[in-house]
């Protein structure tokens, strides 16, 4: 009933994986279900609350709607790829820390994603940038206000080492 | 006041680096091996009986291991109100009748989650329907169709073992009313023939959503050998859930282990027991397997609990000057197809409402009714929201009639610090006054008050005050602190940590009493078999309860060790001071023994007696068991919080879109412990009320939910939060650890009121139904303009 089993290759934070699998599994699924991934949270199944984003070749996504069999041959990104394996946070996740800008944390995971994936791509966004671009990250406990503000941040303390 | 190098600092989280990094366990990451998944058949009908249920085809699906129905489960009650005036009525599967649409009438577990959903589509339930009621003014007619039948008490829940006294007894609801409430002081008759002025109005709430990110979890596994239940659930306090497990499984409380997750999110959405918590303990234990039961967001909408539908009359009387002389509330509050916590919702609207003013003479009248739809539960702030926009918008409308300033008007209506209130609550801390004052200054409201109505822009007020916990239950808590070797501390505290900072904050005001850093502690919390017994993680309750347990046990180590370092140092306890893992002389500081030295030299000295520090704490130690809900008699709690919060508003007369320019909180929260997370608490209630006044609003049609999604569903997102301004007005609480109090819950209510005041100053059109909407607000504007 569902469909033969297909083989994937696929880089996940910087690990090469060869996997067979269903080929209507979701990449949220993939990441969570068949690596053990589990920073990767699933809150609303259908693509509007972003708490699964990750990053696919430099692109945030949502892993709800995303089917695995599309990332092949791709690079994922996940929250558990962005700090060094020897312990050294992001500097995206040490501005959330410092601005106290998480609550219960389970949509931290697709913020910090989508807004690594901004920053990566916009030099130097406006506050108005920003805020259109995690429009599509929902967050309940926060108000937003403290994690916009570590964003803004790293974008001054970017701007500020370039002087 | 001496300097405090721990509290009152706005300190990086201790939970920041697993919820970064994605290391946090939530319980919708646990995976236990063998483990099977469950899915919930739901009704498609509001209210009819059930014939017979045919499970046959769903049992032989391959992969189905189990499927259960109402008759498995027959007899099973429990419910967040259950004593002896109402007994619980709630079931894990409904039984001869479903009541709302969206009700568990069987449970599948199979080997996946979609093979146990493909079975749901098998099952066949042959229903006869009755006539269903959605109206709650229409419910309690003659002649309206009857929800339930005569309540049995069957299975008991915690209020038994407390020592509550109860007859084994029997009801029947007549015109489907669950519960009613009548609260009264001094005269309202007198009152109001002595007022000058009498208003009425009526102001409708609609049912939210708490909206948790953590969609609703809960993972089980019964140990057949040591006949044990080890569970991993979403929840806010281990010891509710624990004893309806307890109870309605039949399991010893001691055989049920809740371990710690992070909790993603509850907002008062997670504290009661749910149909699928008793039915995954359940299954667990007849399948000898671990259970997972993780509900849709469909579900979490249609199934779980929401906020509580209130219409509320409110008629107050007032002097030329504005001094109320008199108030009458009527209240009604649409429980859906059973009570849970709706008697306290209707008492908890005048009980949380009456710190802040004094209105003299009052009765407050609360019906709760059954209707056939989804019931429903506290969400931040437990009937306080639905009852100030009530009074508050009341208020306003007064001022702008009598031609009186709202913010003189409730400055001259306050009550006062010291002040004993009817219920017999002492207000020993009271922010209100300087909150009111900051929070007019910090929105302009001087110069810009009924002045900006041109420009369709406008500004509004309103206030709120909430509870530190209250007598419910025990409502009590222990913390345990154990001395290390390297003189560094374990705390051992039960709360758990669900956002709001928990694990934190109390760490921080252990760390403060002992002379330690923040790094200094080990914290060992929310697990039931590791942890003291804990009851504070609702109604507020967290840091004057749960955090006063741990302020208690660090004094009661640090007296310890005064004791110990005295003996060793041969100086008074009081000329010693405790710093850096360190006792030394205050007169010389040098001379000093270390933390791990002096632990030494007690276990050396004192048979073997290592230091520990223990500690405990009641909400109001008063109470012996809890206020009476249905007469509002009797103390509520020991401490109030308080805010006043202001709004500027900007309004489109084309569209009726409302833009919200700025909020303004103004908060008492006794002190801060860390102002980074009472600054996180401030805002999130500053955009959850904007949410609740522009745009949140579950719909439903004949009992089915339109807008089960967060698509349909509104909530703010990062593009609509305007500019917020959090203006600290503590004032410091003798009872509360290092002086704090609520922080959590109090506000939301206040910054509903102020935006939905604020819409009324900018256009002069008052809408006493939330959310307003464009559509809402365009249609009476359009109205106005007949």
């Amino acid at each position: 009933m569902n469909g033969a089993k297909k083989t994937i290759n696929v880089k996940v934070n910087g690990e090469s994986y060869e996997l067979s699998i269903k080929p209507k599994m979701t990449l949220l699924q993939l990441l969570r279900n068949e690596l053990g991934l589990t920073g990767t949270k699933q809150a609303c199944m259908d693509n509007s609350c972003g708490a699964c984003t990750v990053i696919v070749n430099k692109m945030a996504v949502k892993a709800c709607s995303v089917l695995a069999m599309q990332v092949n041959g791709k690079e994922v990104t996940t929250v558990e790829g962005l700090a060094s394996k020897d312990g050294k946070l992001s500097i995206l996740q040490e501005a959330f820390l410092e601005h106290s800008a998480f609550q219960c944390g389970f949509c931290s995971p697709g913020k910090l994603m989508s807004s690594t994936a901004m920053l990566e791509e916009m030099e130097d966004p406006t506050e108005e940038d920003i805020r259109r671009d995690m429009e599509g990250n929902l967050c309940r406990c926060t108000g937003y206000v403290q994690y916009l503000a570590a964003i803004k941040s790293v974008v001054q303390k970017r701007k500020e080492g370039k002087r | 006041m001496n300097e405090r190098s721990v509290v009152g600092k706005p300190l990086p989280r201790i939970d920041g680096k697993a919820k970064l990094t994605g290391r946090a366990k939530y319980t919708t990451d646990i995976v236990l091996p063998g483990m099977l998944h469950a899915k919930l058949l739901r009704s498609p009908l509001p209210h009819a009986k059930i014939r017979s249920i045919d499970t046959s085809k769903a049992e032989k699906l391959p992969g189905v291991v189990a499927v259960i129905t109402g008759k498995d489960t027959w007899g099973i009650r429990y419910g967040f109100v259950d004593t002896p005036n109402y007994p619980a009525e709630e079931r894990p599967i409904a039984e001869d009748k479903v009541r709302f649409i969206g009700e568990t009438v069987a449970a599948v577990a199979a080997i996946d989650p979609d093979t146990a959903e493909d079975a749901l589509d098998l099952i066949e339930v042959d229903y006869d329907p009755l006539p269903p009621i959605f109206d709650p003014v229409e419910a309690m007619k003659d002649g309206a169709p009857q929800i339930h039948g005569e309540i049995t008490r069957t299975t008991s829940c915690a209020w038994e073992d407390w020592g509550v006294a109860r007859k084994s007894h029997s009801y029947t609801p007549e015109n489907n009313v669950a519960a009613r409430a009548l609260v009264t002081y001094g005269d309202i008759e007198k009152g109001f023939a002595e007022a000058d002025y009498i208003r009425e109005d009526h102001s409708r709430s609609p049912g939210t959503s708490h909206m948790a990110m953590e969609p609703h979890t809960m993972v089980a596994s019964w140990d057949p050998f040591e006949e044990k239940l080890d569970v991993w659930m979403n929840h806010m306090a281990y010891e509710l859930k624990r004893y309806w497990l307890h109870k309605t499984l039949n399991i010893p409380i001691t055989k049920i282990r809740i371990h710690k997750t992070y909790i993603g999110g509850a907002f008062g959405g997670k504290a009661p027991c749910f149909d699928y918590e008793v039915i995954c303990g359940f299954l667990s234990r007849k399948l000898c397997k671990p259970i997972r039961i993780e509900l849709t967001r469909e579900e979490v909408f249609s199934s779980c609990r929401n906020s509580h539908r209130f219409d509320i009359d409110v008629k107050t009387g007032v002097k030329k000057d504005g001094t109320i002389v008199a108030q009458h509330v009527k209240v009604i509050v649409d429980a859906g197809a059973y009570k849970c916590s709706a008697p306290v919702a209707m008492f908890l609207s005048h009980a949380m409402c009456d710190c802040c003013l004094d209105r003299k003479n009052v009765r407050h009248e609360g019906v709760a009714v059954y209707t056939n739809k989804n019931f429903n539960f506290a969400r931040r702030g437990h009937g306080a929201p639905q009852m100030r926009l009530a009074a508050d918008c009341q208020y306003d409308q007064i001022c702008e009639d009598l031609g009186l300033d709202p913010v003189e008007f409730l400055m001259k209506n306050l009550r006062k610090k010291g002040e004993v209130i009817p219920n017999g609550d002492r207000l020993d801390s009271f922010g209100l006054p300087d909150a009111i004052k900051k929070s007019a200054e910090a929105i302009g409201w001087k110069e810009k008050r009924g002045k900006q109505r041109d420009k369709n822009r406008g500004v509004g007020i309103g206030i709120n005050g909430m509870f530190s916990g209250s007598g419910y239950w025990p409502f009590a808590c222990t913390a345990i602190i154990r001395l290390n070797h390297d003189g560094t501390i374990t705390l051992i505290e039960g709360d758990c940590e669900f956002g709001q900072g928990a694990d934190t904050s109390y760490s921080q005001i252990a760390a403060e009493a002992l002379g330690l850093n923040l790094e200094d502690v080990t914290l060992i919390s929310s697990d039931s078999e590791l942890c003291p017994m804990n009851y504070s993680n609702f109604l507020s309750g967290g840091l004057f309860v749960g955090g006063g347990a741990v302020y208690n046990a660090a004094l009661d180590l640090r007296d310890k060790i005064l004791k110990v370092a005295s003996e060793v140092m041969r100086a008074k306890p009081e000329d010693i001071e405790l710093k850096d893992k360190k006792a030394f002389l205050k007169s010389n500081p040098r001379r000093s023994y270390t933390f791990t030295e002096i632990q030494r030299y007690n276990i050396q000295k004192h048979a073997g007696d290592p230091l520990f520090g223990l500690g405990y704490k009641k909400a109001v130690p008063e109470i012996e068991f809890y206020p009476s809900l249905s007469k509002g008699t009797g103390r509520f709690t020991d401490a109030y919080g308080f805010t006043a919060s202001t709004a500027e508003v900007e309004v489109d007369r084309e569209t009726g879109r409302i833009k919200v320019l700025k909020i303004v909180v103004a908060d008492d929260c006794g002190y801060e412990i860390n102002p980074a997370a009472i600054q996180g608490q401030m805002v999130s209630q500053a955009v959850q009320g904007m949410g609740d006044a522009l745009y949140e609003e579950i719909m439903d049609d004949e009992g089915r939910v339109l807008n089960p999604n967060l698509v349909d569903y509104e909530i703010p997102r990062a593009f609509d939060i305007p500019e917020i301004e959090v203006i600290d007005c503590s004032d410091f609480e003798p009872k509360g650890p290092w002086g704090g109090k609520e922080a959590g819950e109090c506000a939301r209510a206040a910054v509903i009121s102020a935006i939905v005041n604020a819409v009324y100053d900018a256009t002069g059109v008052r809408v006493m139904k939330i959310p307003i909407t464009p559509e809402r607000m365009f249609n009476a504007l359009k109205a106005q303009e007949k």
